[in-house]
């Protein structure tokens, strides 16, 4: 049996990785809401943003705040090119949900193929943004990057918020998702949501990327296990539910680090499938399927 | 006359159709690869290759083997066993290759083994031996066995350092698995206590539970089976946790992760190196010569790229063409033959001594424990 120390220690760890979790299901939902589409991309862009800005402090030896704010944008831009070309054109055709979402399964394999061409099949990595560390409280480390996640994670989340109720375009998004055809019937560009959600999709997974790589290595295929652990995220919380996604990562991320403490780490997988199935049998629309806000 | 004409017409026509890859069957030696070009084993399997092309490259500048040319087919298996089959059967039926050099996916290998074997085509592998017998015999590993790798951890850390308690982290790979059996089972004899075998996935972007339960069972030192960013993973969780004399003694590797991984603990993170790695551990002679020869092609191509990998790549085709010179043949049986025939081969990588009971050719152990010192790989 493990003792308290270790217990919470791994409570910490579950968070911290749980809360990227939470930010890539967010990801998901935003798409989600816009669209009925599933892109399963999404994981690709935590790797991109992680990948450039580990470009732009290696090859070009930019301050990290430049890195992080050329990087966004730059992810931000890929998600709008796959929504015109991918998305958009098939969109447009009336193709089935299922062939557009799988489309997005194409795109990735694709945008990891010019990864490993334009940079390289290496693992990367840089420095936490605070040297040092770990902050330590009795026992239990908590690394200072894990400071960053939940800051930057909070403020995300809080800028989310207002972009949802407080502009045009956040409530004209959450109109699409509630009903896409009432919504262009009122004059709602649904096309043009359909390109900001991408656009913003993305942008969160750069952020989710850049902060999380320096807690570890990031390759051209690292999307991959982050995009399948957002969307069980984001299916915990109640696919669509933004708030209910950062939910669901979180305790995605506890979950397997007790089912790692308890029962060792081949069980982390089952567990989070456990849960799954579980959430999938008995609260079909997530666990936190009350705390989605209604458009007025 | 017209009749003539559409004759002429339609055979010039089936003859344009006769395929290239028939009269080229004839004027080639075919090698096959499946590498993992993508996927875990990218690092290593690109390396690997090429460090293959090079050698062929040399080989072809010089006419060849027994007068043809070399030609190089290398297919991506995505690092997974059953693109592997695919890439084999691919390249057995259409390409027809006359031997195989393929990469370091142990489970790729090993899943299609059995359907090479009945094609009677040799293959030379990065990876470990497929487990059967039968499929050994057509086996022949450039890799140095497991127990090296463990010799080399365990003999530094018992001189070097009081430490006594271990845990291990591992992979699922087969290779990994091995060298975790091999572990544990010396670990005794050695002077250590594994107080905890722990597993991971190379893709898992946490592993600081696992670490955890090393350092709570009282471990002074995690030696790591397994390859890729995950090393870089563990060493950044270590020191995520505060755990500031805890030892990493990772596997054998690409330059990158590894140097990252030094980055990160400093001299508290040790590697598994082979001299190529670290060409100031060479000695003078014949090994200093072969490494130079590659050392020099390696880095007007490609820089100050590790040249781990690349250099068993570029011994694989060494071992092959020295193969197929002594059996002066391109038949696959003749070929099988004379590798387990073959004189003692002074590779850059290391000495091979392949035998008719020795399909696994290192067999002196060649590791040296490296660190990342002054920003440069050196002998701990």
């Amino acid at each position: 049996m493990p003792d308290a120390v270790q217990f919470i220690q791994s409570l910490v760890n579950g968070v911290g990785v749980g809360l990227i979790y939470g930010l890539v299901g967010i990801g998901f939902c935003v798409i989600y809401n816009a669209s009925g589409i599933v892109n399963f991309a999404q994981g690709v862009f935590v790797m991109l943003g992680g990948m450039a800005c580990e470009v732009l402090l290696r090859k070009f030896h930019l301050p990290l705040p430049i890195a992080f704010l050329i990087a966004v944008p730059f992810v931000a831009l890929v998600g709008l090119l796959m929504e015109v070309l991918v998305v958009r054109p098939m969109w447009n055709r009336g193709s089935p949900l299922f062939a557009i979402i799988l489309a997005t399964l194409a795109t990735q394999i694709m945008i990891e193929r010019i990864t490993i061409l334009t940079v390289d099949e290496q693992p990367h990595t840089f420095q936490e943004f605070t040297l040092g560390g770990p902050l330590k409280i009795g026992a239990i480390a908590i690394p200072y990057q894990l400071f960053w996640i939940v800051g930057c994670g909070a403020l995300m989340v809080g800028l989310l918020w207002l972009f949802f109720t407080r502009t045009r375009a956040g409530r004209a998004l959450r109109a699409c998702s509630q009903n896409r055809e009432a919504a262009a019937l009122l004059g709602i560009p649904v096309g043009a949501m359909l390109l900001l959600s991408f656009a913003l999709s993305a942008a969160l997974g750069a952020v989710a990327g850049i902060l999380v790589t320096p807690m570890q290595a990031i390759a051209f295929n690292s999307g991959t296990p982050f995009g399948v652990s957002g969307f069980i995220a984001a299916i915990i919380g109640g696919f669509g539910n933004a708030a209910g996604a950062l939910a669901g990562g979180i305790l995605l991320g506890v979950l397997q680090a007790v089912a790692i403490v308890l029962l060792g780490a081949g069980f982390k997988n089952v567990a989070a499938l456990t849960a799954l199935l579980f959430v999938l049998f008995l609260f079909p629309s997530g666990l936190f399927a009350g705390l989605k806000p209604k458009a007025h | 006359m017209t009749s003539r004409l559409g004759a002429a017409v339609i055979a010039a026509a089936l003859l344009s159709f006769v395929p290239g890859g028939a009269v080229q069957a004839q004027e080639t030696y075919k090698i096959g690869a499946a590498l993992g070009l993508t996927g875990y084993a990218a690092a290593s399997d690109r390396a690997w290759r090429d460090g293959q092309m090079l050698a062929i490259e040399a080989i072809n500048a010089k006419g060849g083997l027994l007068g043809k040319k070399i030609e190089y087919i290398g297919e991506d298996n995505r690092s997974e066993p059953q693109e592997a089959v695919v890439v084999y059967r691919k390249m057995m039926s259409n390409d027809k290759v006359n031997i195989f050099a393929s990469g370091c996916v142990s489970a790729g290998n090993f899943a299609a083994a059995g359907a090479v074997i009945r094609s009677e085509t040799p293959m030379v592998l990065c990876s470990i031996l497929p487990p059967r017998p039968e499929e050994q015999k057509w086996a022949f590993s450039i890799l140095p066995p497991p127990r090296f790798e463990m010799e080399a951890r365990y003999g530094w850390l018992k001189a070097n350092s009081q430490v006594r308690k271990i845990g291990i982290m591992h992979d699922p790979t087969p290779y990994a698995q091995l060298m975790k059996d091999v572990a544990v089972k010396t670990a005794q004899d050695s002077g250590f206590e594994v107080v905890a075998v722990e597993t991971y996935k190379p893709d898992d972007v946490d592993m600081s539970v696992q670490i955890g339960r090393i350092n709570a069972a009282g471990g002074g030192a995690i030696i790591k089976m397994g390859q890729g960013g995950s090393t870089v993973t563990v060493a950044k969780n270590i020191k995520q946790l505060g755990l500031d004399t805890m030892i990493l003694m990772a596997s054998l590797d690409d330059g990158v992760p590894l140097k990252a991984a030094g980055e990160v603990l400093g001299e508290r993170f040790m590697f598994v190196a082979p001299p190529v790695q670290i060409p100031s551990s060479i000695p003078d002679g014949a090994f200093r010569k072969a490494a130079d020869t590659f050392l020099t092609a390696w880095r007007e191509k490609y820089g100050d790229r590790d040249p781990n990998a690349g250099a068993r790549g570029w011994d694989s085709i060494t071992v092959i063409a020295t193969a197929v010179e002594l059996a002066k043949s391109y038949n696959g049986p003749a070929v099988r033959d004379a590798l387990e025939k073959l004189p003692p081969i002074q590779g850059a990588f290391a000495k091979f001594n392949f035998t008719a009971t020795q399909h696994v050719g290192i067999t002196e152990n060649p590791y040296v424990v490296g660190v990342l010192r002054d920003g440069r790989f050196q002998v701990k």
